[in-house]
């Protein structure tokens, strides 16, 4: 399921990071949320996963995981995440022991979102819906999850 | 998580979805995104008045790694994007951008500036473009005056003085 390369990623953002950006996606959840329901906000990440994300999610529809693997890698080392990658025969594993995004929200706003989380479990979701593996997020506390990418039976 | 430096495009499929829905549906998202930027900019624009202001945009022009320079008069800031990350991100993109990106600057800076007192011109340019220029004036009349210059003037929710977005 990875296969090993140096091509750049298809975003491969540098230079300085703005962290508050994710304090707006914490107002955007809550405002889509409240007045078009779940199911519109559920909608836009999945739109997130599959046309924003095109090529991770081309990748993935390949039988090739590492796309992704190397996305995670780079943004999350971008904002300074307390991470874990495991790499397995038939699973890759991602445990986020400090999720930047939450955590710097806490920061800044008065409140985290109850689905703040759900931009994670949803682009994952249709990044790889229909394909041959399956992305399931497991939340195991404020700010931390685990991500694991595995063949579907 | 989404990466910071993928909110644009987030962004980007938020505004696809509230056009949808209507003009007034996307001016009450911008308004709330101005209320969650008065967190960040309100007491500082408000102490320091238009130097909090070019001291805002400066932090900002670090860390979105814009291009762009600031000018800070008597009587006014002037602001000239040279190189937009946020409409290139968009731009560089595999989901189509939404054809009105760009106003959603205006859309949250305006507010805040009515809210303050100060008065906003905002001039995009060219939506298919990643560069802009914005002023703030101290002056309603020498607002106005910069108004007849633009090129592609932006308006917000609230604006009342008559000028529209074209």
């Amino acid at each position: 399921m990875i296969k090993p390369d140096d091509k750049p990623l298809r975003y491969n953002d540098g230079g300085n990071v703005h962290m508050d950006f994710h304090g707006a996606t914490n107002t955007t959840i809550d405002f889509i949320i409240k007045n078009f329901g779940i199911e519109a906000m559920d909608d836009i990440f999945a739109r997130v996963g599959r046309d924003v994300y095109a090529d991770i999610r081309g990748h993935l529809m390949a039988g090739n995981a590492t796309e992704l693997v190397k996305h995670w890698r780079h943004f999350f080392d971008r904002e300074g995440a307390d991470y874990a990658i495991d790499v397995r025969e038939d699973e890759v594993v991602l445990t986020v022991n400090h999720c930047p995004a939450y955590h710097h929200v806490k920061k800044i706003a008065p409140k985290v979102s109850d689905h703040f989380c759900d931009q994670t479990t949803k682009t994952n979701e249709a990044m790889a819906e229909g394909g041959p593996f399956a992305i399931a997020t497991e939340i195991t506390g404020p700010g931390s999850c685990r991500q694991i990418i595995r063949k579907r039976p | 998580m989404i990466p910071s430096d993928h909110f644009t495009k987030f962004y980007n499929e938020v505004f696809k979805f509230l056009e949808t829905k209507g003009n007034e549906v996307l001016h009450a998202y911008w308004l709330e995104i101005s209320r969650n930027q008065e967190r960040h900019t309100m007491e500082a624009f408000r102490a320091d008045g238009l130097r909090g202001m070019r001291d805002y945009w400066d932090h900002i022009r670090i860390e979105e790694n814009c291009d762009l320079d600031l000018e800070l008069h008597e009587d006014r800031l002037e602001l000239n994007m040279n190189a937009c990350p946020s409409l290139r991100k968009v731009m560089d993109n595999d989901a189509n951008p939404m054809s009105r990106y760009c106003d959603h600057c205006a859309g949250w800076i305006g507010p805040i500036m009515d809210k303050l007192g100060y008065h906003l011109v905002y001039d995009v340019i060219d939506r298919q473009e990643p560069r802009c220029k914005m002023q703030i004036f101290k002056d309603r009349d020498q607002a106005r005056e910069a108004e007849g210059q633009a090129k592609l003037l932006m308006d917000w929710p609230g604006k009342s003085d008559g000028n529209k977005a074209k």
